[in-house]
């Protein structure tokens, strides 16, 4: 019988995901604080030092950096919530229905992004409040982009997760995945500007697509973006395809619930 | 997903499964089951920790692939048709599968969407099952506030919400207190009497298992054998001789030669009196009965069964 994969079980999974970042209200402040820090304290710092490139302020070019940051640590925060789901049992509501394991990593990959996103849109009217963002922005591009970097990331954190056993990875995924995928994009600096082996990392990073996708947003006008907008989309929706069949064949794998396993097999020990 | 399901009232096993086995490299959890559960029937899976009662579910549940044989769920083949497996059963796992941090009816919502069920469906439902398993009042508690016995009973609500044909129920009330036990009992009974499901359960507390119709005894993997609980409790005999005493040994020797081979558990050996004769072991008492320091004659039950079973005798 062929199964036509439902739109309920990925209704449920983001419902669930947006009422547990609504109800984490610190988790959500510190999604808003930390892109802030970034931009007036690190930006102003080395503003001050630099003053303008390519004809604009540093702060200014800061401004897609950070609003790619929030995605990032929103998509993936959202994304490795999957391994507090396998630790805390609520994975095995999602395994037993009756729906293809891969659409559970599906379903929390549109959660993860979704969240991201609305974390995005939150700094946004923050930062145009604020007078840092909305002049000359290409609004409908920017929905783009943040649509396809927001799904990146969570692809790529879904992979993350479905790697991870236990959350006490967390801290490894933090310094190994997060960290790297952050200063090894074109947030702080322009990637061309970057010195060759920094610029290789720089270049195969998926994350620093999404980030040049911002700047061609919100920047239109001061060329601070390193590729053509064509490429940064082909390598984002690629990124994210990869992603998902990764996270997806490792969940059709039984290791994907391992915790589970692991229990009944020390049992019958 | 309704079309092969809605076919009548279904005479077809609601499990059937052969050869059905699975090893962990050099372990093998389940070794070569064969089980067959009609419709409608109250099947009890029992044997002690680790003798592979829930890899076998988790094996019909499709969350395990058997690494040997088939099991067809519901008509379904486990292996080519998981999906419609999973949406025909219900499975109440051995651990929560509940999210503590929403409310009882948060959780049930999320359930519900995950079977693709309407919101109204949802709802209707839930009030109802809520009743039927006394959990009316605490609808908007968080699943973290509620007590063990209450969380395992919304649990049950949670795997029966999409009314599935069969229910397993991996040790429903294992780490519950008498009176939770007795509750969850309850609740499954007025489930079943209401919806007529057919159940597996697995369980290791035996007294548990006598309401069910079918029990089958399962160690190192294997099926030991199945049957009626009353009949098994009758094959072992009519009574059982519990003896204590300081030369142990020498008593039980002189006790196995006038009642066959006995089971001993720490200090205390068990025989089986096949005998109606209480004055046939009145008089054995007389004779070596005063070597005992205890002497009890009792009826036997699904305990003395499962003792007799896993320590591997044959019982006939």
């Amino acid at each position: 019988m062929r199964v036509r994969p439902r739109l309920r079980p990925i209704y449920a999974v983001l419902e669930r995901e947006l009422l547990r970042m609504l109800r984490q209200r610190t988790r959500l402040v510190a999604a808003m604080v930390r892109p802030l820090i970034w931009l007036f304290v690190i930006g102003a710092g080395f503003g001050a030092l630099l003053g303008e490139t390519r004809g604009v302020d540093y702060k200014s070019f800061l401004v897609p950096g950070v609003l790619g940051m929030t995605m990032l640590f929103g998509a993936m925060l959202a994304a490795l919530s999957t391994v507090y789901d396998k630790e805390s049992g609520v994975m095995r509501m999602m395994v037993i229905a009756p729906m293809p394991h891969a659409w559970i990593v599906i379903a929390k990959v549109v959660s993860a992004a979704a969240a991201a996103m609305l974390q995005a849109i939150l700094l946004l009217v923050l930062l145009v409040a604020l007078g840092h963002a909305g002049r000359g922005t290409e609004w409908g591009l920017l929905a783009l982009a943040l649509l396809a970097t927001s799904l990146a990331c969570a692809g790529i954190g879904m992979v993350a997760a479905s790697f991870s056993r236990t959350l006490d990875n967390f801290a490894g995924i933090m310094n190994f995945v997060i960290f790297p995928v952050f200063f090894l994009s074109g947030s702080l600096y322009p990637v061309r500007d970057l010195p060759p082996v920094l610029n290789w990392f720089a270049t195969a990073n998926p994350y620093t697509y999404g980030v040049d996708l911002l700047k061609h947003a919100l920047l239109p006008h001061a060329q601070s973006a390193d590729f053509a907008l064509g490429l940064d989309l082909v390598v984002l929706a690629g990124a994210t395809a990869a992603a998902v069949a990764v996270a997806s064949w490792r969940f059709s794998q039984e290791s994907a619930y391992e915790p589970m396993i692991r229990v009944l097999a020390r049992r019958s020990e | 997903m309704n079309a092969p399901q809605a076919i009548g009232v279904d005479t077809r096993a609601a499990v059937r499964a052969t050869g059905l086995g699975k090893r962990y490299g050099d372990l093998i959890a389940v070794d070569g089951l064969d089980l067959e559960i009609a419709s409608g029937e109250f099947f009890g899976l029992l044997g002690p920790n680790g003798s592979g009662k829930t890899t076998t579910l988790h094996m019909l549940a499709t969350l395990i692939r058997p690494s040997a044989g088939t099991a067809v769920v519901a008509g379904f083949d486990v292996t080519r048709e998981p999906v419609s497996v999973r949406a025909a059963i219900g499975l109440v796992f051995q651990e929560s599968a509940l999210d503590r941090t929403l409310s009882v009816t948060e959780n049930l919502r999320f359930a519900g969407l995950l079977y693709d069920l309407p919101l109204r469906v949802i709802g209707e439902r839930q009030r109802e099952l809520l009743e039927l398993f006394d959990l009316a009042d605490q609808r908007d508690r968080p699943v973290a506030a509620l007590s063990g016995g209450m969380r395992r009973a919304l649990d049950i609500v949670r795997g029966v919400l999409h009314e599935p044909r069969i229910l397993f129920l991996d040790e429903p009330t294992i780490g519950l207190d008498l009176p939770n036990r007795r509750r969850i009992w309850r609740f499954i009974e007025r489930l079943r009497a209401r919806t007529g499901m057919t159940v597996l359960l697995t369980t290791h507390y035996l007294e548990e298992a006598d309401g069910c119709d079918r029990v089958a005894f399962i160690r190192k993997g294997r099926l030991v054998e199945s049957g009626a609980p009353r009949a098994w409790v009758e094959r072992l005999g009519r009574h059982i001789l519990e003896v204590e005493g300081p030369d142990l040994d020498g008593l039980a020797a002189a006790l196995e030669a006038r009642l066959g081979a006995g089971l001993r558990d720490g200090d205390v050996a068990y025989f089986r009196c096949p005998d109606e004769d209480v004055g046939a072991i009145a008089r054995l008492q007389a004779e070596v009965g005063t070597r005992a320091s205890a002497w009890r004659v009792r009826r036997p039950n699904l305990n003395d069964v499962f003792l007799w079973v896993a320590d591997g005798k044959d019982l006939s």
